[in-house]
């Protein structure tokens, strides 16, 4: 390394300085007294992690908030799609109607939103004259997903019109119809801006899913309170640290992958 | 002039953008075979013209005709389809599509919108690209290629379209002095077939050599208009006098 550092290595050295304080803080935490500590986590991380005590069937825990976190992407993903047309209709009575909404879900805070669907949506739905069971998963996965939803909507608006107008005017002066011009033009450049923004979504999303504790589903959350109850207040301190960093190893990797790509995306002409 | 063998036929065409007159009036009619240049200060509406000849903005007075299409009674994208296939356009800033290749973008709009075969198309393709000098470029992105061969695939993507005219606006204008030439050289070899060409540039010079005709506009207006001896040498208005004073 060259004097004086970059803007670049000077980040680097920070986060190294970060990191060698807090495994210095924490060796040093341990040696006082703290291993035991960190062994009782230790016995009870299968138990956070898949919901299980011996790690196995996955039926809730860390796990559980995994497949949450899935599924309202996935919910989310069509739903903000078919959202995302909407808003860039050439209707007027479509196109407002879609700002609406997503304006509307972009703004309400998540735990509301997820309190909402709670109430809202019934315990039973008959359907064809069948009575099924709405279980709290599937209002956790609705709650979360529209909020999400309305992100992801405006990732794919604002990927689509930051593509150069002159594009569309190229494929117009080639005779192509709206249509093909989405297809086969538009969309494929947007979709390499678009893919970053839906990561960072996705990361934010299981983030968020920690406040699914509220609908009762064996969540990491739900799960860690549990265990607590049985655990003396000391120890306490650990497992919520713990439980931070499950999040935080997991979403972390997605945010810096999205960051890179954004950069790529950047270098691109045009 | 003899009006009815005109291949291109603009009447007091008129365009406002909200409140602004852009376009107060165009009159122009273009032969076949005819090499036109419009000069003019900037925003003083050429680009609108040529956009307005391809139906890419709607007119909202007067009359425009291409062959026998008439511009100002079509509606939709799709009625446009002829028109558009007749009449070709280059851009100042090429609008080549970045995730396609040199090849494919000329390949594109022949296959996709014209539903010509595609062997034909790519033996077609490879014959432009050798036109415009670019035959050892044919697998490269347009971001790896400069602005003069862009330019040149944006030419050859229009040709591809085997129009009747090609609208050129401002083509060299994003371009290094240096390889402003090997572009001018690609148009010139097209005017020298016979191809109808309406060309929007600043460069003075080879409007002079090339054009049969060149229009000088100023504020939505077509102000003069003749062979280019008498335009830039002896320009009748004061307005083409001082335009021509500035640039020359
Ligand atoms: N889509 C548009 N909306 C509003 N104003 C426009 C639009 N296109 C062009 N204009 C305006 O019309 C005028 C003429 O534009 P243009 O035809 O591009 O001029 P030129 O090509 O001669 O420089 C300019 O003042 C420009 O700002
Ligand atoms: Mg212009």
């Amino acid at each position: 390394m060259q004097w004086p550092l970059t803007y670049h290595e000077k980040k680097r050295v920070v986060q190294l300085a970060i990191v060698l304080a807090l495994a210095g803080w924490i060796a040093a935490d341990a040696l006082l007294g703290g291993a035991a500590y960190w062994q009782r986590v230790w016995l009870r991380l299968p138990l956070l992690l898949t919901g299980s005590g011996s790690g196995w069937p996955l039926t809730g825990g860390f796990a559980l908030n995994i497949f949450l976190g899935l599924g309202s992407m996935a919910l989310a993903a069509i739903m903000g799609t078919l959202l995302a047309f909407g808003m860039m209709a050439k209707s007027r009575l479509v196109r407002l109607p879609c700002f609406f909404v997503m304006n509307f879900l972009r703004n309400s805070p998540w735990l509301v939103l997820l309190f909402a669907m709670l109430y809202i949506i019934p315990f039973n739905v008959r359907l064809f004259g069948v009575s099924i069971a709405v279980p709290a998963f599937v209002k956790a996965v609705i709650g979360l997903s529209l909020p999400t939803a309305a992100n992801f909507a405006e990732i794919i608006r604002g990927a689509v019109q930051s593509i150069h107008s002159g594009q569309w005017e190229a494929a117009r002066a080639l005779g192509y119809m709206p249509m093909a011009i989405y297809s086969r033009i538009i969309l494929p450049q947007a979709l390499r801006r678009m893919i970053p923004g839906w990561m960072n979504l996705y990361a934010l999303l299981m983030i968020a899913t920690s406040l699914a504790t509220v609908t009762g589903i064996q969540d990491v959350l739900t799960t860690l309170n549990t265990l607590l109850s049985m655990e003396n207040e000391r120890v306490i301190v650990y497992f919520y640290i713990t439980t931070l960093f499950l999040f935080f190893a997991y979403c972390y990797p997605i945010a810096l992958l999205a960051r890179r790509m954004e950069q790529s995306v950047k270098g691109d002409t045009l | 002039m003899n009006r009815t063998n005109a291949l291109i036929e603009l009447d007091a065409v008129t365009k406002s953008f909200a409140s602004f007159e852009v376009l107060k009036g165009i009159s122009l009619s273009v032969k076949d075979g005819e090499a036109v240049c419009i000069i003019g200060p900037s925003g003083s509406g050429k680009s609108t013209i040529l956009r307005c000849i391809n139906g890419l903005i709607p007119i909202d007075g007067g009359r425009i005709r291409v062959g026998e299409i008439e511009v100002h009674k079509l509606r939709s994208e799709k009625e446009m389809r002829p028109l558009r296939h007749r009449v070709a356009m280059v851009f100042q800033q090429y609008n080549l599509f970045p995730h396609r290749t040199a090849l494919q973008n000329i390949m594109m709009a022949p296959v996709q919108v014209l539903g010509h075969d595609r062997r034909e198309v790519e033996e077609r393709a490879h014959r432009l690209l050798a036109k415009v000098r670019l035959s050892n470029k044919a697998d490269a992105y347009p971001g790896q290629l400069s602005g003069g061969q862009q330019q040149r695939v944006a030419i050859a993507r229009a040709l591809a379209m085997e129009p009747q005219v090609i609208l050129f606006d401002e083509v060299t204008a994003a371009l290094d002095p240096e390889t402003v030439k090997e572009v001018l050289t690609a148009i010139r070899e097209l005017v020298d077939e016979g191809l109808t060409c309406i060309l929007v540039t600043h460069e003075m010079k080879f409007a002079r050599e090339v054009a049969e005709r060149v229009c000088f506009t100023d504020h939505g207006r077509i102000v003069e208009s003749g062979p280019p001896a008498q335009i830039f040498d002896a320009p009748q208005d004061p307005r083409t006098r001082e335009f021509l004073g500035q640039v020359l």
